[in-house]
């Protein structure tokens, strides 16, 4: 048995707090508290500033509903500019101050995720969801804290691939930002199309921000793809890329995953500069915020936002990446929920069991159906295309399950 | 074959707005031996300017219909008829936008030309007649401050901003296969040559120019022969952001408007170092060099192995020349 | 009151603490590290150990800046170095069947070697080159070693772009597995790397770099051989950057190629700069400025914010001005840092009441 220093300060700890507190009962945090890391600012500011007006919406919908065990959540947000190592200082900062009261964690980036993974040991620990859906992140046994609220992208991939062989094409290119949010799928995905009988004639990589557009449209063009696969934009670039491709009057296809699925961005494009993002498809795991019929929780939104976000866009319009962040906040509660309901303590553990447990759970909305959070994510979504005369994605096929 | 050319040629235009960017680190250098580290940030606002002045300054309540679209009658008819991403319709979308355009380049050049004077005269004259080493690092410092102001004035990033030129596609065939070409990337292009030759033959033929070289050659002497020196500093600043706001507003149309920009100002200082500090041939011929050699890497090796050729180029030419390909080696005395 | 400090010996004028008030605060500064692991709560010890790792690589980026007078701006080049080395060599023990206890003492030292090997590779453009080059060829530098390590090519060693998990440091039995035990590494070997570069400057060696830094042709006169001493100096800043680039990866439980970016650099240049350049205390402050100035932004918004986004989505922006603007401010007002501020104010407490200044 070795008595180290850390193990010595525990129990000098542990002794003056039995000596300090005449209960051994652990006394209940007056709030939980749910530590957030946005990228604010950077090159993903855009979707930050997106996501950050869920979490005021969440914390009143959750308060309202009588917190988590009847003690109320507060939300914790700090911006991390989308630098991987700001936010984990910014989480090693939220559990030095809140302590226990610190129940979960919403990180901003994949490559934050991948690095905060090991740090997650012990008291150190805390259920964690994110904006990525990096496939290495989907692990229950290296990383039980972490899921993912959708399919990795890894199965985004899939369903598109899928859908491209169920159409009949042939040719597939893959243009993707060099980051690790770009590159995530790319291996798995030219594996997938050659077992599909794809063939992937082009794999590209730019820039995340700033990429020399006509480079990459020239080279687009002589690869000659009937199909071409966007991974790891946000805001900028692809649309770049399709207008510079449309404007050569190239016959390819272009799909995108979620990131860059989003109708704000999408109808912003075409009101700068036209009309082309006509006929662009992607794979989506949610409903569009539009797509209510049936769906309680949207409609719930639905009303608090025209309450909460008036005089903005958000008046009437959820975006996706938001409703991606409370589908997550709603997971994280759930779990979090059926643990204090087994009268269990809200460490990381218990909730990350409560969490893996969840089957056959209709969310009221977000997906096509009943979810189950088997290996720590929802692998389920379909593809949607886009009107530029509606404004619209619209379904264009079944709910894949991957 | 036709490949090879079609990269050559992207390449070949890229080179050349490199080039433009050079232009401006060069001539600071030229007249006042500080090497600009945040010149690329300079570009940044550039963009930024051109940006604000051509999108959001015609996208407000108050501003004239006729900037944000000019759409005259017969314009309108014309645009009927043209099929949508024909290049006739393109240059009639590029005659809609021309008003816009012409603000957001004027725009940016008179603004960046005040940014430019403003640091000339804050950071750069106080500190004449200190150690290079100094000014080199203030231009340092510089990046973060312009990097955050960025950040506080632009929270919303753009997607897309007018071309200065129509965007027509052009395309042949060339030893059986197709080559294709923007339209807008041919007029940047020639843009920036002309800008570029322009500066080259007014700093040797013009008295302006005649007053840099002499300030580069010997501060003090060019003082005893009635030269002001700081008036010599604040024309190469001004000339520096006015050639960066063009650069910038090239870059927003072709990258679009995003804070890497500001990145490109690093790759440019490679560039320009491998060119030889003072020589603008030498830069000239290093930002075609580098420009084939990235489009190059980008076609047999791939987006990541192009972001390092300019690194990779300055570090071989100056283990092998010092100086850079034309620099005039500096002569020390003890 | 004091009107100089008497030395009555030569050993006496050769210390190192010569005079009460350094005596005083290096006993102090080593006081409050060590007692630091014991009273701190996380946080602190979170930035501490940061503050820690940053200043050993801002004492060898000195070394190179302050006292030879090359500029360099791709130090970070050498932490990553200093960062990856450490678990890949421990791959290697691992396969040879080396005990773990053993494994830190090896592979620290050698994370340090491989550092100083490529800090010579990277200084040899300093022959040719000065100053300006040099700069730029040192940020090349950086550039390329950050795509190499990124390179799909050396992702089964480097991990790519997704970053490497990193072992526990392991001394002797001692599993330094909280950020508390491994703070106290860093404070010891902190503490160490200044005493010997402080060292460094008292011999033949030290003088050379100081010989070349006023004046490299003048020291080549002298005989002074360039290519030896500029080398070593590189060699020895680069083997402190690779020691903090160790810590760094027994510290963090992943690290990622874009943590030693151009970035990282530039914090260490400017550190090095408001701290006081050619000083021994200078990399202290200007460490202590450089990363408390974000933690103070950061506490001072969160008060202001209080949780709205609106506003916290300007602290980073305001931060980089910030830091910019202490460069600038202390190249244009105080170029020898925030050490020669000291010495005017200890020595004014020296001379009080008779002399200020």
């Amino acid at each position: 048995m070795t008595m180290n220093r850390r193990s010595f300060l525990k129990r000098s700890a542990a002794a003056s707090a039995v000596i300090g507190a005449p209960s051994l009962l652990k006394a209940q945090p007056a709030e939980y508290v749910f530590g957030a890391s946005l990228p604010l600012t950077g090159p993903f500011a855009t979707a930050g500033q997106l996501v950050a007006p869920a979490f005021a919406m969440a914390q009143r919908l959750i308060n309202e509903e009588g917190g988590i065990g009847g003690v109320p959540i507060r939300f914790l947000t700090e911006d991390s500019g989308y630098v991987p190592q700001n936010a984990l200082a910014n989480y090693q900062r939220a559990l030095a101050t809140e302590g226990e009261a610190l129940v979960a964690y919403f990180g901003d980036s994949t490559g934050f995720m991948k690095l905060v993974a090991p740090e997650l040991r012990g008291d150190q620990a805390r259920l964690m969801g994110s904006t990525s859906f990096a496939s290495e992140l989907a692990n229950p046994e290296t990383n039980p804290y972490q899921f993912l609220a959708g399919p990795s992208y890894e199965d985004q991939f899939d369903i598109l691939l899928q859908n491209i062989a169920n159409e009949g094409g042939s040719s597939v290119a893959f243009i993707y930002s060099n980051t690790e949010f770009g590159r995530d799928p790319i291996a798995h995905g030219k594996a997938r199309a050659e077992e599909l009988g794809l063939k992937v004639v082009l794999e590209e990589s730019t820039k995340a921000q700033g990429a020399d557009i006509p480079t990459h449209v020239t080279k687009l063009a002589q690869s000659g793809a009937e199909y071409c696969l966007l991974q790891g934009y946000v805001t900028g670039v692809w649309p770049q890329l399709i207008g510079g491709a449309r404007q050569f009057g190239l016959p390819t296809k272009f799909m995108g995953t979620f990131w860059g699925m989003e109708k704000i961005i999408a109808d912003r494009v075409t009101a700068e500069a036209g009309p082309f993002l006509e006929g662009y498809q992607g794979v989506m795991p949610y409903r569009y915020f539009y797509d209510r019929e049936g769906a309680p929780r949207y409609e719930t939104f639905a009303e608090m936002s025209k309450e909460m976000f008036a005089g903005t866009p958000l008046e009437t319009y959820m975006p996706t990446w938001t409703i991606q962040t409370m589908c997550a906040i709603e997971i994280v509660v759930r779990a979090l929920r059926d643990t204090a309901e087994k009268d269990l303590p809200l460490t990381a553990d218990n909730a990350a069991e409560s969490l893996a447990a969840i089957r056959d759970w209709d969310m009221g909305g977000y997906f096509g159906g009943p979810i189950s959070l088997e290996g720590n994510k929802i692998g389920t979504g379909r593809v949607y295309t886009y009107g530029a005369e509606s404004g619209l994605f619209t379904p264009s096929s079944d709910w894949f399950t991957v | 074959m036709g490949q090879f050319i079609q990269f050559a040629l992207n390449g070949l235009l890229a080179g050349t707005i490199y080039s433009l960017i050079a232009v401006g680190i060069v001539s600071v250098y030229k007249a006042t031996r500080v090497v600009n580290f945040a010149h690329g940030y300079l570009i940044m606002f550039g963009a930024y300017f051109y940006y604000t002045f051509a999108v959001l300054l015609p996208g407000l309540e108050w501003a004239p219909g006729w900037l944000a679209k000019w759409e005259p009658s017969w314009l309108l008819a014309a645009r009927a008829e043209a099929e949508m991403f024909s290049p006739r319709a393109t240059v009639l979308d590029w005659l809609s936008n021309l008003p816009r355009i012409v603000l957001g380049i004027l725009g940016s050049i008179l603004a960046c030309a005040v940014l430019g004077r403003v640091i000339e005269r804050a950071l750069m004259r106080p500190m004449i007649g200190q150690s290079a080493f100094a000014m080199i690092m203030i231009t340092v410092g510089l990046v973060s401050v312009l990097s955050g102001a960025k950040g506080l004035i632009w929270t919303a990033d753009a997607a897309f901003v007018p071309h200065i030129a129509p965007n027509a596609p052009i395309r042949f065939e060339l030893f059986g296969s197709m080559v294709f070409l923007f339209g807008a990337d041919l007029v940047n292009a020639a843009i920036a040559v002309i800008l570029f030759s322009g500066i080259v033959l007014w700093v040797r033929y013009s008295r302006g120019g005649v007053a840099i070289r002499a300030t580069a050659e010997d501060q003090q002497t060019a003082y005893s022969m009635g030269i002001s020196v700081p008036a010599v500093f604040g024309h190469a600043w001004v000339l520096a952001a006015t050639t960066g706001a063009i650069a910038g507003a090239i870059l927003a149309t072709r990258n679009g408007v995003s804070p890497s920009l500001g990145l490109f100002g690093f790759s440019v200082l490679a560039i320009v170092l491998m060119g030889g500090l003072d020589s603008y041939v030498g830069v000239f011929i290093a930002a075609l060099a580098v420009g084939v050699l990235e489009a190059m890497a980008q076609w047999q090796l791939g987006g990541e192995w192009a972001e390092v050729v300019p690194y990779i180029a300055v570090l071989v030419v100056i283990l092998i020349r010092p100086h850079g390909l034309l620099g005039q080696k500096e002569v020390e005395r003890i | 009151m004091i009107n100089g400090n008497l030395k009555a010996s030569y050993a006496a004028d050769e210390r190192i603490l010569d005079n009460p008030y350094r005596r005083g605060f290096v006993f102090g500064a080593a006081a409050l590290a060590a007692a630091l692991p014991f009273v701190a709560n996380d946080y602190i010890i979170l930035v501490a150990a940061q503050m820690g790792i940053m200043l050993i690589a801002v004492i060898g980026l000195n070394v190179v800046i302050g006292y030879t007078g090359l500029l360099s701006l791709g130090h970070a080049a050498f932490i990553a170095i200093g960062a990856y080395a450490v678990p890949l060599l421990h791959r290697l023990f691992a396969a040879w069947g080396l005990p773990e206890g053993v494994m830190p003492l090896l592979a620290i030292p050698l994370a340090v070697a491989v550092a100083a090997l490529v800090g010579l590779v990277v200084g040899l453009p300093s022959l040719r080159v000065k100053g300006l080059y040099l700069a730029v060829a040192t940020l090349s530098a950086n550039f390329i070693v950050i795509f190499l390590i990124e390179l799909d090519a050396m992702a089964p060693f480097t991990g790519g772009f997704n970053g490497i998990n990193t072992p526990e440091a392991n001394i002797l039995g001692w599993r330094l597995d909280s950020q508390r035990e491994m703070f106290a590494l860093i404070a010891g070997l902190g503490f160490a790397t200044i005493l010997l570069v402080q060292n460094l400057f008292r011999t033949r060696v030290g003088r050379a770099f100081i010989a070349i830094r006023e004046r490299d042709y003048s020291a080549e006169v002298l005989g002074i051989s360039l290519l030896r001493y500029k080398l070593l100096s590189f060699a020895v800043s680069a083997a402190c950057c690779g020691l903090a680039g160790a810590l760094f990866a027994y510290f963090y439980a992943r690290i990622l190629p874009e943590q030693f970016e151009l970035a990282l650099s530039l914090q260490l240049v400017a550190a090095l700069i408001v701290g006081g350049m050619g000083r021994t205390m200078g990399p202290v402050f200007g460490v202590v400025i450089i990363v408390m100035v974000p933690e103070l932004l950061k506490y001072s918004f969160g008060a202001i914010a209080g949780g709205s986004a609106d506003v916290a989505a300007l602290r980073a922006p305001v931060q980089e001005i910030v830091f910019g603007a202490l460069i600038i401010l202390f190249l244009m007002f105080e170029p020898l840092g925030i050490a020669q501020i000291v010495d005017r104010w200890l020595r004014s407490l020296n001379r009080w009441p008779f002399a200020r200044g």
